[in-house]
């Protein structure tokens, strides 16, 4: 009755239209952007009076915009190695291991990420102050990979503990080492995990603004730093032409994991 | 029984006495207690060091009615933010759950693409949006239903409007794997004993979801409290909200025992509320 | 020298012991089955032999030279698991090959080997298959495949039949019972279901509480059981409680508790006079009659239950005293009289087919 649609009588009236708006609202300002970024108003009239391409050839004439997207990536690619490397470690420990508090070692590494984030970030600029690392590719990559390590471990743990650990062990009798087993055996065995734990590494970083806000530099400014600069000013168009760039991105990544999904059912 | 059912032997000398399989965390621990706890606890201990030992930071906090408004603003927006995620998101759950299979496949796509878009991106979209001269407004004025510009943005309205945005995924997802786990057969059971739609909701769909509703709440509402770009973008400097505040604190006063003060207060409640959450729904409902 | 020595090997976790001093000597190309309930130490036997664990006390030697220094992967032995363990990413034709990989042979061979595989278990045909599209059986098959390509002189077996149904299973007995005689490997088997212990062995090595309670051909464990777990493990007995009268010369007389009295039973095991005792008689070695008259040992029963399970039936009788009986009978020698449940009727057995265990 209440689980089958075509039987939920006049409430079903109710819950299609809840769903409706809802979907409205999550919708619009995303196609709002995309409409904006393509659109000839200066100031952001919608419907745009015309059509132009103007805020992307903006967007990438200005080398501040091009040196923050490079930044970025190169620190997003270098979490996400190291992210996926100490996580699948970590993972090993975690769910191989034998030694004593291991749930409180999991939880305290899981900490960064339901902590708020402006604490860790105020936290951390006042250390990396101390340090001078504030404003150094060390200390973003340092302070991004705290925040990608616990999704790391999620995805990689939960991805062990599905994996059947007798097929490690009948590799090892079929006579391959222990780490080759591991490695010709187990990571490919788990290689959903990895690549969704690479994937969220690579987006807390990619997404990343409080931490970067403070601690970065006129020099060395990630993208989100930037449009934030940018934002507390005015609400100029480039800044459309960017987001649409990222919505473009989230698609084409929510697209690979659905391709991945289905590629890995058949 | 199988292979791994069984603990393995322990092989060297030091693994029979503390278990093995410890080296492996070893640098996931050191990256954590240098870069997360060692600079987390320090800020905290400069709460009650500077300018000099004592608790007057915390008297300062809680004795200005400026902070207390702050706290007030900050708990305000989250339960309002947190009722309204409630009252939308049951209902789309329930929609994804159980809709045909091509308007829920749309509406789970939307609310994925909407979750993992830039949280800036979607934040300029509502600066846009909430303007005096923004879309919103232009629209009801164009249709003759306001004359004069409403106030949507630079106030907790349009922190509201754009955290509840943001929020919804995170009460959404979790309530459609709750409803997705019921037996739609305990219905047909529920219709047979006599039960009238609305008795079978208030009495056994709200009971078998209530777990569900709590943990996305619970989860919306803690976000909520530490929520620091969309407050600071949305909101006015006359509405500040706790996270705000704790970076103007340090930003712009350089009071870093105050601001260590509000970051304690801001950790505690967190805390607190996980632990309610770990209690009595488990670690698995956290993150849906 | 026999093939496999199992040397008083024991094995505790903590303050549990696992298994207790076993020891057994195993021919080449014997098919030898540890059989016994779960927690009896079969299992932690064959991973002794395995290399996952190291005995506590005891050695195991292959071919005269101890095994246990090596690791698993230099063992040289080949293992078919409970769970299916195919490499869930390599096809089915990779997976055989995957042993021969990890020991460097040349490509030549490996193919040769692959086909040469596939053919004995009969599956050349899924060579490109991936392990998800193969069913249960098809698995385990491949798993045997695999665990056969470096052509290890010892199989491990563990329970590898117990996810499938009734009907895969005995299909799969018959595979391994062939590839046994077609390859002369020697294996060793793990099993708790006894059917499948008494179809496929040489030898039966029976566990319980971490010992072989006896070693033997299955119809000798049947036939001659030495304790009354091993009597009541294979073939499902029925044990009468019974008070022993006299006892001499490895018989015994007894006497049932509505005071029928039984003379010159075989004894196993100990039996004093004025103990108490437990008469085993088999389920299929039991006949009824209408009423008392037929000569032998019997006693006076009524038909509780009776249940029709295709060529036989099986019924449960009660004693005057309250104790269940079982008992089997084809279905074509069942009368109607014999099926109707609350029937008075009697319980016959010839006297060489029951025997008293001792307390």
């Amino acid at each position: 009755m209440l689980l089958d649609f075509a039987r939920l009588g006049p409430w079903r009236v109710a819950l299609s239209l809840i769903a409706l708006l809802v979907g409205a609202y999550l919708l619009l300002p995303i196609l709002l952007i995309v409409a904006l970024s393509f659109g000839s108003s200066q100031w952001l009239q919608f419907p745009p009076p015309g059509w132009t391409l103007r805020w992307y050839e903006d967007l990438f004439d200005d080398p501040e915009w091009i040196a923050s997207f490079l930044t970025s990536f190169k620190i997003a690619a270098v979490v996400t190695v190291l992210s996926v490397g100490i996580g699948l470690m970590a993972s090993f420990g975690l769910t191989r291991g034998t030694f004593r508090g291991r749930q409180a070692l999991r939880a305290l590494f899981l900490t960064p990420m339901i902590l708020p984030v402006v604490v860790l970030a105020v936290a951390l600029y006042a250390f990396f102050l101390r340090l001078h690392l504030n404003g150094t590719f060390l200390g973003f990559v340092l302070a991004h990979l705290v925040i990608a390590l616990p999704f790391s471990i999620i995805a990689i743990s939960n991805a062990l503990e599905r994996f059947d650990r007798d097929i490690e062990t009948a590799a090892i009798v079929c006579g391959a080492s222990p780490l080759e087993a591991k490695i010709r055996v187990t990571l490919p065995g788990i290689r959903l995990g990895l690549i969704s734990a690479a994937i969220f590494s690579f987006l807390a970083s990619w997404d990343e603004v409080v931490i970067a806000i403070f601690m970065a530099s006129p020099d060395l400014q990630t993208l989100p730093v930037r449009i934030y600069g940018t934002l507390r000013q005015d609400l100029s168009p480039v800044i459309a032409a960017v987001s649409t760039l990222l919505i473009a991105l989230t698609a084409a990544l929510m697209a690979a994991a659905a391709l991945l999904r289905k590629d890995d059912r058949s | 029984m199988t292979v791994t059912d069984v603990p393995m032997a322990p092989q060297s000398p030091a693994a029979r006495r503390g278990g093995r399989g410890f080296a492996p965390v070893l640098p996931a621990l050191a990256l954590v207690v240098l870069v997360f706890v060692i600079p987390v606890l320090a800020l905290l201990l400069r709460s009650v060091l500077e300018p000099a030992p004592g608790l007057q930071n915390y008297a300062t906090f809680f004795g200005s009615t400026t902070y207390l408004k702050v706290l007030g603003n900050t708990f305000l927006v989250a339960f309002t933010v947190t009722v309204v995620t409630v009252l939308l998101g049951f209902p789309v759950a329930w929609f994804l759950a159980i809709a045909p299979s091509f308007w829920s496949r749309l509406l789970f796509a939307i609310v994925i693409l909407s979750m993992w878009t830039n949280l800036l991106a979607r934040t300029y979209a509502w600066m846009v949006l909430l303007q005096r001269t923004g879309v919103i407004n232009r629209t009801l004025m164009n249709l003759g239903l306001i004359s004069e510009p409403l106030p949507l943005i630079n106030n907790l309205v349009g922190v509201t409007i754009g955290m509840t945005y943001i929020m919804l995924p995170f009460m959404i997802l979790p309530l459609h794997a709750t409803i997705r786990s019921i037996d739609p057969a305990i219905f047909q059971a529920a219709s047979l004993c006599g039960a009238s739609r609305f008795q079978a909701f208030t009495r056994v769909m709200l009971p078998l979801t209530a777990s569900g509703i709590a943990a996305g709440a619970l989860m919306v509402f803690v976000m909520s409290l530490g929520y620091f770009i969309t407050p600071a973008l949305l909101g006015g400097t006359a509405n500040m909200m706790l996270a705000e505040l704790i970076a103007q604190l340090v930003q712009s006063l350089l009071d870093w025992g105050l601001a260590g003060a509000a970051a304690l207060v801001l950790l505690v409640i967190t805390l607190a509320i996980y632990m309610v959450q770990l209690r009595f729904f488990g670690f698995g409902q956290a993150r849906g | 020298m026999s093939f496999l020595e199992i040397a008083n090997i024991s094995k505790t976790f903590g303050n549990v012991t696992a298994v207790s001093d076993v020891s057994l000597e195993i021919a080449r190309g014997e098919f030898v089955t540890f059989l016994g309930p779960s927690g009896s130490g079969k299992s932690t036997t064959l991973y002794m032999i395995a290399g996952f664990f190291e005995p506590t006390r005891g050695d195991v030697r292959l071919e005269g030279r101890s095994i246990l220094s090596e690791p698993s992967n230099k063992r040289n032995i080949g293992m078919v698991f409970q769970r299916y363990t195919l490499f869930p990413h390599l096809s089915v034709a990779e997976n055989v090959a995957f042993p021969l990989r990890v020991r460097r042979r040349p490509a030549a061979e490996i193919a040769g080997k692959v086909e040469e595989m596939l053919a004995l278990v009969r599956l050349e045909s899924f060579a490109g298959r991936m392990p998800a599209q193969l069913s249960g059986g098809q698995q385990q098959r491949v798993a045997l495949a695999r665990a056969l390509a470096y052509n290890p002189p010892l199989l491990l077996m563990d329970e590898p039949l117990s996810a499938l149904d009734k009907k895969l299973r005995e299909e799969i007995q018959d595979e391994i019972r062939r590839i046994h005689r077609q390859t002369g490997v020697t294996i060793l088997y793990v099993t708790h279901d006894q059917e499948e212990a008494l179809s496929l062995s040489d030898r039966i090595a029976l566990f319980n509480h971490g010992k072989i309670e006896q070693l033997g051909k299955g119809r000798e464990l049947y036939e001659a059981p030495r304790t009354r777990f091993v009597a009541d493990f294979i073939g499902h007995s029925n044990f009468l409680d019974c008070t022993i009268a006299r006892s001499h010369g490895g018989f015994a007389d007894i006497t049932l508790p509505d005071g029928s009295a039984l003379e010159r039973v075989a004894v196993h095991g100990d039996a004093r006079a004025g103990g108490r005792g437990g008469l085993m008689i088999r389920p299929d070695r039991l006949r009824l009659s209408p009423l008392r008259g037929e000569n032998g040992p019997g006693i006076d029963v009524v038909l509780s239950d009776a249940t029709f399970i295709g060529e036989t039936y099986h019924f449960v009788l009660t004693t005057g005293w309250g104790a269940s009986v079982n008992m089997r009978m084809p279905a074509s020698l069942a009368r109607a009289d014999d099926v109707t449940i609350g029937t008075n009727l009697r319980l016959h057995w010839e006297a060489s087919d029951a025997s008293l265990f001792g307390q």
